[in-house]
């Protein structure tokens, strides 16, 4: 768990089953390797709580590495169609989904694992195994989650731009100096310096190249 | 061309009566031609030894009296003379006889009268020194009648000097007579006529019809007469001439013939006709049929094949008809097929009601039939006899079904209720499986994580690590319950069943089990043999597990014979015995390929089968059934222990149950 940034928050691992032992048992097993997991007895009860935090949160959920345990075969709402909504929702990539399945399941689950599930486990499984499953998992769902955040700290910085600092930093990412872009803009070379410390200190870089990758990494490419 | 041949006829016929008719014409004129001919020579010569006759009358020295009685010989001998007169050269009558046979001549009509007429002939006998006739003329009678004469008058010469005439009065109906008593004129009218026509005289027993004429000029002294000869013969009537009539009622005859002949020629091609379009629509009706048709005749062989029959077997009808085993039996069959065929072609009781065959062919029987390309048919027969017009029985006449398609029909229904049966049967197998499977995996399941997580917590403990433990194994405990109770109610549902056990009497189970077995037989060209002793007792039992189990052994024999037995000595012997006073055995045998030594040590090990498609519980299930009836069961292969080299080994499955 090392590889876990604290700062992303506490990982949870969902369980999502109808037979009560199996929740409890899961539990017991993720506790003995300092996981925390919270057990759902149906995929509705599941998706009814998801929903419920997600709008919370305005969306910005989940807000700490998860993944999701989930079973196939269950009375109501299947695991299948359970995971469907998650694709859906656009959740997948943050919560990754280990398919819990029977010994008749196995197309399914196969068929689930090529639509973007993270793997399944067959019944019954060996423990210490899938939890190390569970913890990669958890890793997958924390990267996309840090790279979500990046995503959303930029187009934040970048909304506090002025209109004239944006057209100034347009310039600067393509690695033109100062004097070219006072030329360009009509406006004296004193007047772009000023921009350009303003930039990096709104983008909270310290050299174009910086604000080059920043850029490029939050899928901003300058025009 | 009817009625041109008819004309043809009619014109042949018209041809031959007229050329009949005209050659009687031609004989009838012949005739009268001839007659004629010869009546007018005899007349002439009449006149002429007439005149002769006259001579002594014309001698210058004979007297008056001898003149006398010479005439009056003469008028007696020769009755066409009338009168006789001497006359001087002045014509002077100076003596004058007159025949006794007439009435007096000249009464009505005076001798004058004629005398220039007399003057004439005269004159011109003179001039010619011959006699010579006058014209002829009537002379009436008192009462009407008269007669037609001429005079003939004769010079006398006396030393070359004219002393006077002879005047003789011919009769020329007596000269016509007399002329006929020489010769016969037959059957004509003969008359004298002047030259201008009218008639002087006739004779002749006939009259004339003025068909057949035929004339002759007579020449006389000065003078010619015309003979005509009328035949009596009318123109040739038809019907009363016997040559015409015969040729008339031939025609009359052949033409009716023609007619009758053409009307039944008519009525023969009409049922001809018809008869062609009965035959054509029967072999139509016959060729269209789906359904074979097959005659035999009383010894059995083949006499008629319809299309549908040939195409049904696959043989042209040409290989099929006269055979008595007919190719379409199956080869290791037909000693079968022959006793059936003989008890049934054997002719009926006499006691035995007349209908009863045809009961039975409505009935019909099914049989198996070989096509020619090796396939086997089942087919359905109906016969019924084949009686001629006369009401005897000539054979038997079948119709065939072929009933493949009903029976495949049969067969998928059959393998779908077996198959349903079979999964009911594995319901308390397979649910049973599946029950105890899910629930026995889930406290498995959960047993084990709880393990692995006791184990994960005591790698790296903590004050809290054996509160935690503790809880941990009292859920390995509750988990472990579970499992008991899941393995405990399968238990009591085993034993549930015990409780079906009931008395059923050994025959019921094979009956029971017999019509599946047969269909699934039938399907592999197997036989059937039961050996079933009347005195076996009932037996306690669970009938549907035991039924299911014969089901199952019989199966497989079945099953076993399919490969490499050959079709004859696939048999599937079905036995019962009761070998202890308190128990029965039963026995199912089977001519297949036996079971090797390493097949035998697994036989009974659940999910072993030899059969791909196999569960493998089949026996392991059976020996279960009948060892929960007390009972055992065990297999012997080969059947016998030194089986021929040649021939299958077979296997020998048997099973005890216990007495009722």
């Amino acid at each position: 768990m090392t590889l876990l940034d604290p700062s992303l928050g506490l990982p949870t691992v969902y369980i999502v089953d109808d037979e009560d032992v199996v929740r409890d048992a899961l539990a017991w097993l993720l506790r003995s390797r300092r996981l925390l997991s919270e057990g759902f007895a149906s995929a509705e009860a599941f998706e009814a709580a998801a929903e419920q935090r997600a709008e919370a949160r305005a969306g910005d959920w989940p807000n700490a590495p998860a993944c999701v345990l989930l079973d196939v075969r269950m009375p109501g709402m299947s695991g299948l169609a359970l995971f469907e909504r998650l694709i859906e929702r656009g959740w997948l990539e943050s919560l990754p989904v280990i398919f819990l399945t029977g010994h008749g399941d196995v197309p399914t689950a196969v068929a689930a694992v090529k639509r973007g599930a993270f793997d399944f486990v067959e019944k019954p499984f060996s423990n210490n195994a899938l939890v190390d499953r569970v913890e990669q998992a958890l890793l997958a769902s924390a990267q996309a989650l840090t790279q979500r955040r990046q995503h959303h700290d930029v187009a934040q910085r970048l909304a506090d731009l002025t209109e004239r600092e944006r057209d100034v930093m347009q310039l600067v990412v393509t690695g033109r100096p100062n004097k070219l872009i006072a030329d360009e803009l009509n406006i004296s070379v004193r007047t772009v310096e000023v921009h350009r410390a303003r930039i990096f200190e709104k983008m909270g870089v310290k050299s174009a190249v910086e604000l080059s990758n920043c850029l490029r990494s939050a899928g901003q490419e300058p025009v | 061309m009817w009625a041109a041949l008819l004309m043809l006829l009619a014109v042949v016929q018209g041809l031959l009566v007229m050329l009949t008719v005209s050659f009687e014409s031609s004989r009838a004129q012949d005739e009268a031609e001839a007659v004629a001919l010869e009546v007018a020579g005899e007349t002439k010569r009449q006149v002429t030894r007439g005149i002769q006759d006259l001579q002594p009358l014309t001698w210058p020295a004979i007297t008056p009296l001898e003149w006398d009685v010479r005439a009056e010989q003469l008028l007696q001998s020769r009755r066409e003379l009338l009168r006789l007169e001497r006359r001087g050269p002045g014509g002077a009558i100076s003596s004058l006889a007159e025949s006794r046979y007439g009435p007096p001549l000249f009464t009505r009509l005076r001798r004058s009268d004629v005398e220039p007429e007399i003057d004439t002939a005269c004159s011109l006998a003179r001039r010619a020194a011959a006699p010579a006739f006058t014209r002829s003329y009537y002379v009436p009678f008192e009462g009407g009648t008269g007669v037609e004469v001429m005079d003939l008058c004769v010079p006398l010469l006396s030393e070359g000097r004219m002393t006077g005439f002879l005047v003789a009065t011919w009769s020329l109906p007596q000269l016509l007579e007399s002329a006929l008593g020489a010769a016969p004129a037959g059957r004509h009218e003969l008359s004298l006529v002047e030259s201008d026509g009218s008639r002087l005289a006739r004779a002749g027993t006939r009259r004339g019809v003025g068909v057949y004429v035929a004339e002759r000029i007579v020449d006389l002294p000065a003078r010619s007469l015309v003979l005509r000869a009328d035949s009596s013969a009318g123109r040739p009537s038809l019907i009363p001439n016997l040559a015409v009539a015969l040729v008339l009622g031939l025609s009359v005859a052949l033409t009716v013939l023609a007619l009758l002949l053409a009307r039944d020629f008519r009525r023969r091609a009409q049922a001809e006709a018809a008869l062609a379009e009965a035959l054509a629509f029967r072999k139509a009706m016959e060729d269209s049929l789906s359904t074979g048709l097959r005659a035999r005749d009383l010894d059995g062989r083949i006499t008629y094949v319809n299309p549908a029959f040939c195409a049904m077997v696959g043989f042209p009808a040409e290989a099929l008809l006269g055979t008595a085993v007919p190719p379409y039996w199956p080869a290791e069959r037909v000693q079968e097929y022959t006793q059936r065929q003989a008890a049934r072609l054997a002719p009926r009781a006499a006691d035995e009601p007349a209908s009863s065959p045809t009961r039975a062919g409505r009935e019909g029987f099914e049989t198996l039939f070989v096509r020619r390309d090796g396939e086997r048919i089942p087919v359905m027969i109906y016969e019924a006899p084949l009686v001629d017009g006369n009401g005897v029985q000539t054979g038997w006449m079948s119709a065939v079904l072929d009933v493949t398609d009903q029976r495949r029909v049969e067969e998928l229904s059959r393998q779908q209720q077996e198959r349903l049966q079979a999964s009911a049967r594995l319901a308390t197998v397979g649910e049973m499986a599946s029950l105890l499977s899910h629930e026995l995996n889930q406290p498995l399941a959960a047993i084990a994580s709880y393990a692995s997580a006791s184990l994960n917590m005591l790698e790296q403990p903590d004050a809290h690590t054996p509160g935690l433990l503790r809880e941990a194994m009292q859920r390995v405990g509750e988990q472990a319950e579970r499992a008991g109770r899941v393995i405990r109610s399968v238990h009591d549902f085993v034993r549930r069943r015990d409780q079906h056990q009931e008395p059923v009497g050994c025959g019921a189970l094979l009956d029971a089990v017999l019509p599946l077995v047969r269909l699934q037989a039938r399907k592999s060209g197997a036989r059937i043999e039961l050996d079933l002793p009347e005195a076996v007792p009932a037996v306690r039992c669970d009938r549907t597990m035991v039924e299911q189990v014969l089901l199952n052994l019989a199966r497989n024999g079945i099953q076993a014979m399919e490969t490499a037995t050959p079709l004859a000595q696939r048999v599937l012997r079905l036995g019962v015995r009761q070998r202890h006073a308190r128990w029965v055995e039963f026995s199912v045998t089977d001519a297949g390929g036996g079971i090797g030594p390493e097949v035998a040590e697994r036989l009974f090990t659940p999910f072993f089968s030899t059969r791909a498609e196999g569960m493998g519980l089949g026996l392991s299930l059976c020996r279960t059934v009948v060892e929960q009836h007390g009972g055992a069961l065990e297999f012997e292969s080969p059947v016998h222990a030194e089986h021929a080299p040649g021939s299958c080994p077979g296997t020998r499955f048997r099973f005890t149950l216990p007495t009722a």
